[in-house]
């Protein structure tokens, strides 16, 4: 299994792309279609849920899928480290100042900040909504074959992001490597990441530079080689991707059919402490 | 290179076989780069039909820009080049990918589409040719390289071996008359270069494909071309048959080159039992037959 790791935090596209050509789970049979209409309906229901127990649901029922695909569940907690700062980095802010039962009072240069239970709640309830995502996120990009991915974003995207992403693709792999490679290199020497960036900061911008401009120079020669094969301008995935099947079909209508009901349900006011 | 004078080949030892159809003729082409180096200067060469043409030289001679020039990736600024009947440069030549195929130093900047299948498919997509067709022809392709077992495989997950038998693949699904390899055998084991050799022979005997390799590993030239060009400063300083290129030290010293293992081999043997040596081996095979016949004699 290949890995390309510059941290256990960060998620590893090798690995993303190993699980997501040798995967042989159920899911891994399912169409892409599916996935991606299911996709979008997760978007839409936890983007108008509140209910934290009900988002406590959907995240729990999302791990199971991800469990049962067999993917990764250690891999998955130390990839939430990115995502969970990116969290708290917003609700840092937010949080602060909610109406609601204070808990606790803050006196920061002269201005008093308060954590109500609200806060806490938003907090979490965005943190659960922040996990869902990734964790259905990466379970798409870890079940469906990366042919599939591209031909289906071809086909959604408009050119020319569709263009940028197909292209940019193995472009991204090989910068990846390259920046491994040097940072290999650092670390071979007696360097480290962090070590390196304390105590030879301006080297080490240095070599982050140096990635780019080679990155620049591998762009034109791949371009060089894509014109030399007649390349005009369009690039396209001729994949037949599976269309959904019959049961996957009655899970789109049926989740529709939920998300829909949620959607009504919270514009009425119904049920309004659950939703 | 930035500063150079018209050069004076110092041996032309070349006849041009009558019988053969000359596909490409680069007719004193010269290519200064935008920053004043010079890529070739006053570059004379041909490519005749179903020829294994090697250009020989040290890094930064030129051999990387004239095969660049072959498909119309560069336009020389000075002297003319023709290929198949059209120039290089004129209209009528902007197809000229389809006739000439270029196999890249790095796989890496040839594989570019997320699977072994999309990559081989590219060239003939280009070519207008109907999706089905296109597949047809890029597993044909992928299969006379002996790579059908990596059809599905991402690029990424790819040996250097394996990157470099797609990216043969990826032209020889075009369908190209002529095929130009950069360094075909640098970075790959003896193993996985040998296989490569194998597949240059099969792409000259079997497809009638011309071939023309630039290469540094005289080795490799000796065992496969048909002729050996030397390259030096931008132009060809010599040209003819394995044999006389690489038995001349005066044309292989002056190209900056230094003669092939087996050459060299063969002249340590005879001066150490002190035989003349009359014969030219170029491959290991000759020379065990060589040596066999002389030890019996």
């Amino acid at each position: 299994m290949p890995t390309t790791t510059f941290s256990e935090h960060i998620p590893d596209l090798d690995l993303i792309t190993w699980y997501a050509e040798n995967n042989k789970s159920v899911f891994a049979f399912m169409s892409p279609w599916t996935k991606f209409a299911i996709l979008t309906l997760l978007v839409v229901l936890v983007t108008v849920l509140h209910s934290i127990i009900l988002l406590i649901s959907i995240y729990v029922a999302v791990i199971c899928i991800y469990l049962i695909a067999g993917l990764p569940a250690k891999k998955l907690i130390l990839w939430y480290t990115l995502p969970i700062l990116f969290v708290f980095s917003l609700i840092g802010i937010l949080v602060w100042g909610e109406p609601g039962f204070p808990l606790i009072s803050l006196k920061i240069f002269g201005l008093t900040a308060i954590l109500t239970d609200k806060g806490v709640l938003i907090a979490i309830s965005l943190l659960i909504k922040a996990l869902t995502m990734v964790t259905f996120s990466l379970f798409i990009l870890m079940t469906t074959r990366y042919s599939y991915l591209a031909t289906v974003i071809e086909r959604i995207f408009p050119a020319p992001l569709d263009q940028i992403f197909l292209l940019s693709y193995r472009f991204l792999f090989l910068t990846i490597s390259m920046t491994a490679a040097m940072l290999k290199a650092v670390c071979s020497r007696g360097g480290g990441v962090i070590y390196s960036i304390r105590m030879q900061g301006k080297i080490f911008a240095e070599v982050f530079a140096l990635v780019f401009i080679r990155s620049f120079d591998r762009a034109e020669r791949v371009h060089k080689a894509m014109i030399a094969r007649g390349y005009k301008g369009h690039f396209s995935m001729n994949n037949e991707v599976p269309a959904p099947s019959q049961y996957g079909m009655i899970s789109i209508v049926i989740f529709s059919i939920i998300v829909i009901a949620i959607l009504i349900a919270s514009q009425l006011k119904w049920g309004l402490n659950i939703l | 290179m930035t500063s150079l004078k018209t050069p004076t080949p110092d041996q032309l030892c070349f006849q041009p076989p009558t019988a053969l159809k000359e596909l490409i003729h680069v007719d004193c082409a010269s290519h200064v780069y935008p920053d004043g180096t010079i890529g070739i200067h006053q570059m004379c060469f041909r490519v005749f039909e179903s020829e294994i043409v090697a250009l020989c030289g040290p890094n930064g001679s030129g051999k990387s820009t004239l095969i660049e020039h072959l498909n119309g990736l560069l336009t020389p600024s000075e002297g003319k080049i023709v290929v198949r009947g059209r120039l290089i440069g004129s209209k009528e030549a902007a197809d000229l990918w389809k006739d000439v195929g270029i196999v890249f130093q790095r796989s890496d900047d040839q594989l570019f589409a997320p699977t072994v299948l999309d990559d081989v498919m590219f060239g003939p997509i280009n070519m207008g040719i109907p999706y089905a067709n296109a597949k047809s022809a890029a597993l044909s392709a992928l299969k006379a390289v002996g790579a059908s077992d990596l059809v599905h495989k991402l690029p990424n997950f790819l040996s250097g071996g394996q990157k470099r038998l797609i990216s043969i693949a990826g032209i020889l699904a075009m369908k190209p008359k002529i095929i130009a390899l950069d360094e075909p055998t640098s970075d790959l084991d003896p193993l996985h270069s040998d296989i490569i050799e194998r597949l240059i022979l099969e792409l000259k005997n079997k497809f009638t494909i011309s071939v023309v390799i630039a290469t540094h590993d005289l080795d490799f030239a000796a065992r496969i071309a048909d002729r050996v060009c030397l390259v030096r400063r931008g132009s060809i300083c010599a040209e003819g048959s394995p044999a006389d290129m690489f038995y001349n030290d005066r044309l292989i010293n002056g190209a900056g080159l230094q003669p092939p293992t087996v050459v060299q081999l063969y002249r340590a043997m005879c001066i150490e039992k002190g035989i003349s040596a009359t014969e030219r081996p170029l491959t290991i095979q000759q020379l065990v037959e060589v040596t066999s016949k002389k030890i019996v004699e």
